[in-house]
């Protein structure tokens, strides 16, 4: 089953495991990653952060720091401009959110461990570390704000005093009347359930190089890539230099995951040291800083309350919850409430919803998007409770979800959720697919399996989890195609890459589209000076909008090149036929380079493709030790049309280790002071080859209607349902005890906790 | 206060005067100029800058360049044969999509391809091979197309694939 994949136009490259065009590099060494970048007379950046979680910036002395060996420059809060890191999604944003933004070194508070409070820059990576050893901070403390819950209740302590509070942002989304459809109810399942601060942690760190060259005033900045249109439009304003003078160059990404290439505070610090100095600056953080700076994500409390009919029918969905932001709002930090409600009615078909949402403030490291953002989350307590439903009212699990899912019938299907949240379902077969994912797993066998090892005494569970993902969002991407000699194909996009292959499928895209070889075309997204505008990688979006765009392009350059050639040919534009990289009619033909055309795409779409989804793991429990081994995990996921069966199972099987991973093992725990308990990788738990199981990966394709070429997000698909699916196991195993499942982590103590209290200890 | 030293790196001698705390991944990176060495954790446990040291792998961020003065180091871009072509390990991640982000990938390179070698074992279960890539991190594939590396490469050397 890992390896199926049937392409769905025979013979053509669209749909064919092609080898990645980026791997000989990468496995000879010869990658290029910001680390890799140097510039002649470049110095070094290290940040100096607050090892207090609250309190009032008094003084900052860097006297000693300036006078240390090597060192070229220290600078604070005071001395840089009076700017904040803005918003990227301004969805749901208010002048509470922005009130909450952060400047690039704090001003006159420190708000979380981990804040930058001021740089030194210096002549070697050693001699700046050396230096911020010498910076002497003092801090006047106030009480932290740590658990999420109580710093939304908290009037006293107050994070940003001009928002009066700690909640920035109170969202309600929904529709119908929830309050009616669950006096109508026969079961009612209400739960506190908690997910836990955990993130993606690339293996990579950030990093940046920058460069200002005075005579011309060109600023040129290596390293972030996940939205670096956006970052170079940021700086631009921060800066006030005009968006043409800066030049954005992506590097080899060693992972994104949501985290990397948004802009941080280092984003502005590093550029800004680069025209101050006039030199070039490389900063590269370390392992110990990533843990406390580059954003967190995951940490939600909810009160939810799931309303069923008799027969099963689902009737209303009722949640408040509690996201937590950390100490300020992050570019992308509004999406996880946008998120999380987006993605809470899942595959059902609900008669009312409602979603009362919180972003709160606490002093830790702020959020923002991590792989399946606000979708693992919501994925997770729903599930958990449909689970409990089922059990109420003696229905199978699998079968209770079946009879909700939203039936072909209904599809297209559009509900305003308020706040412009839409959910929007284009096309698909939700109860096709179940049917096909239980049948593929072999959900009945796994169940007798279950059923035989509980005879022999064992804590066996098996569990399910259903999902949508309105992923591939817009709003648009634009491409342009050039003929090169030799009977190439230069491609650019807007998009980009963070080590998922992105080049390679769309190279695909492109050839095929073009009716030549693979090897003709090259995709180039690197450079902000070679692509005008573009969106970046994030929703996974890449192969939709890029890919979608790409084939405009391709009919573009073929459009131009058949009315060239018609006039240099004297024949009518029908009568041109193009292979390849040559046009002809009646026996005659040019080559299109000699036509001096090019090709340009530009794909919109305001709305998301959603994708179904499903997983299902089988645990057993060891009551020794509390460990859980997961058995089996099975993924399938709806990409629409899968350009490269081998890179989506790779994306489905990866996301699904991270999102076990991040169910049993990885955790970001604050003590009550605010400090941050694991910064690095011996206390925070890393998946390793032998922690994690062998995971098969189903890919669906029920092709989507909203773009050319009939795909839909891939990149975030298999992470989705791992909590919830592993939650649900894990509760089947402990049987009756099974209701405290409440909250992600499940690590082995709690597993023992759990099993004492299933033997009626 | 530096200290010269001279350390064999994939065949050539690099000489530095070095702090005596200099790192010897920074002086593979820095000194040697072979950037395919990662540095992703310095603390010893991502296992992203393993190289061999004599013959024998090790993590790089855990050693001082002084450790190695008058000794032999393999990295990555050390592992392809003398003709340019891939190692076989090289060519079998390529081909079971075992790596998606790259930055891993050395690291892995250098710690597996002891069990490459001519004494290395005929054949290896799943299992062995998951717990001989413990000692290195690899965020983006979940590890199972690297075990599936191993063992098609294990399978070429036997002749059998």
């Amino acid at each position: 089953m890992t390896k199926q994949a049937t392409p769905t136009l025979a013979a053509s490259l669209v749909g064919m495991s092609v080898l990645r065009v980026d791997d000989i590099p990468l496995l000879t060494g010869a990658g290029a990653y910001v680390g890799d970048v140097n510039r002649p007379g470049q110095v070094w950046a290290r940040i100096v952060r607050s090892e207090i979680a609250h309190g009032r910036l008094l003084r900052v002395d860097v006297e000693a720091a300036r006078r240390s060996a090597g060192v070229v420059g220290v600078f604070s809060g005071s001395d840089t401009p009076d700017v904040r890191i803005p918003l990227r999604l301004e969805w749901a944003a208010t002048e509470a959110t922005r009130a909450a933004l952060q400047p690039p070194l704090a001003r006159d508070r420190v708000r979380y461990v981990g804040e930058p409070v001021a740089v030194i820059v210096a002549t070697s990576q050693y001699a700046a570390e050396d230096a911020a050893e010498l910076v002497v901070v003092e801090i006047e403390e106030l009480p932290p704000l740590v658990e999420t819950r109580a710093a939304a209740e908290n009037a006293h302590t107050v994070l940003h005093q001009t928002v009066g509070g700690n909640i920035v942002n109170r969202l309600v989304f929904g529709y119908g009347d929830a309050e009616a459809a669950t006096r109508s109810a026969a079961v009612v399942i209400r739960e506190r359930m908690d997910i836990h601060r955990h993130t993606g942690v690339p293996l990579e760190t950030r990093g940046l190089v920058a460069e200002y060259e005075p005579e011309s005033g060109r600023l040129t900045v290596w390293g972030p890539t996940k939205v670096k249109h956006f970052n170079r439009s940021a700086l631009s304003g921060l800066l006030d230099i005009d968006e043409g003078r800066i030049r954005y160059v992506e590097t080899d990404v060693g992972g994104g995951f949501g985290v990397r290439g948004e802009f941080y505070p280092e984003d502005f610090v590093i550029p800004w040291l680069a025209i101050r100095l006039e030199r070039p600056v490389k900063w590269i953080e370390d392992r110990h800083e990533h843990f406390v700076a580059t954003n967190h994500s995951r940490e939600q409390s909810h009160d939810i309350e799931l309303a069923v009919a008799e027969d099963g029918r689902f009737l209303a969905l009722r949640d408040r919850n509690w996201i937590d932001l950390g100490a300020y709002v992050r570019t992308h930090g509004l999406t996880l409430p946008v998120s999380t409600a987006l993605h809470m009615s899942g595959p059902y078909a609900w008669q009312a919803l409602e979603i009362d949402s919180s972003a709160v403030m606490t002093n830790k490291t702020p959020s923002g998007t991590y792989r399946g953002p606000g979708i693992v989350e919501a994925t997770f307590v729903r599930e958990r409770l449909i689970d409990r439903a089922a059990a109420e009212l003696g229905l199978d699990p699998a079968e209770l979800r079946r009879r909700n899912m939203v039936p072909v019938e209904a599809l297209p299907q559009r509900i305003e959720l308020g706040h412009g949240v839409v959910r929007f379902l284009d096309s698909g077969d939700f109860p096709d697919a179940w049917d096909t994912f239980l049948e593929q797993a072999g959900y009945d066998d796994l169940c007798a399996e279950r059923d035989a090892a509980r005879v022999r005494g064992e804590h066996v569970g098996v569990g399910l989890a259903a999902y949508v993902e309105h992923g591939a969002v817009g709003p648009y991407e634009q491409a342009r195609i050039v003929p090169e000699p030799g009977g190439h194909f230069a491609v650019s996009v807007g998009v980009s890459g963070v080590g998922q292959g992105v080049r390679t499928v769309l190279a695909q895209v492109a050839a095929q589209e073009l009716g030549v070889p693979l090897e003709d075309v090259t995709v180039s997204h690197h450079d902000t000076d070679t692509i005008p505008g573009g969106f970046g990688a994030f929703a996974s979006r890449g192969t939709v909008f890029g890919g979608s765009a790409i084939m405009l392009a391709a009919r573009d350059l073929h459009k131009r090149a058949a009315a060239a050639a018609a006039s240099q040919l004297g024949v009518p534009a029908d009568e041109v036929t193009i292979e390849g990289a040559r046009a002809s009619a009646k026996g005659r033909s040019v080559p299109l380079l000699e036509l001096g055309c090019a090709g340009e795409g530009r794909f919109e779409k305001a709305t998301t493709e959603a994708s179904f989804g499903a997983s299902l793991a089988l645990v057993a429990l060891d009551p020794g030790t509390g460990k859980i081994d997961v058995r089996r995990f099975i993924v399938a996921y709806d990409v629409g049309r899968a350009v490269n069966p081998e890179l989506v199972i790779g994306q489905l099987v990866g996301a699904a280790a991270q999102g076990i991973a991040g169910a049993l093992m990885e955790e970001l725990p604050f003590d009550e002071t605010g400090q941050p308990l694991c910064t690095s990788f011996v206390d925070y738990l890393m998946p390793t080859a032998a922690d994690l199981p062998y995971i098969d990966a189903l890919i669906l394709e029920y092709p989507a209607l909203g773009n050319p070429l009939g795909a839909r997000g891939a990149g975030e698909g298999g992470i989705d349902g791992t909590g919830g699916s592993i939650a649900n196991a894990v509760a089947d195993a402990l049987g009756a005890a099974g209701v405290e499942v409440r909250a992600l982590p499940l690590r082995p103590e709690d597993v023992k906790r759990l099993i004492r209290l299933a033997a009626g200890e | 206060m530096t200290r010269r030293i001279a350390i064999k790196v994939n065949g050539s001698w690099y000489e530095g005067d070095v702090e005596p705390r200099l790192l010897l991944s920074d002086f593979i990176r820095d000194v040697a100029g072979l950037t395919g060495t990662h540095v992703g954790c310095e603390h010893g446990v991502c296992g992203a800058c393993t190289v061999q040291l004599d013959g024998a792998p090790v993590r790089s961020c855990l050693l001082l360049s002084v450790q190695a003065d008058g000794r032999e180091v393999t990295t990555v871009e050390g592992l392809q044969n003398a003709g340019g072509a891939l190692h076989v390990l090289q060519q079998a991640f390529r081909e079971t999509h075992a790596l998606q982000c790259g930055f891993c990938s050395p690291g892995f390179l250098m710690s597996l391809e002891p069990l490459l070698r001519a004494d290395g074992p005929a054949e290896l279960t799943d299992a062995a091979i998951r717990e001989a890539l413990s000692g290195n991190l690899c965020r983006c594939t979940g590890y199972q197309n690297i075990v599936a590396a191993v063992q098609l490469a294990l399978a070429r050397r036997r002749g059998a694939a």
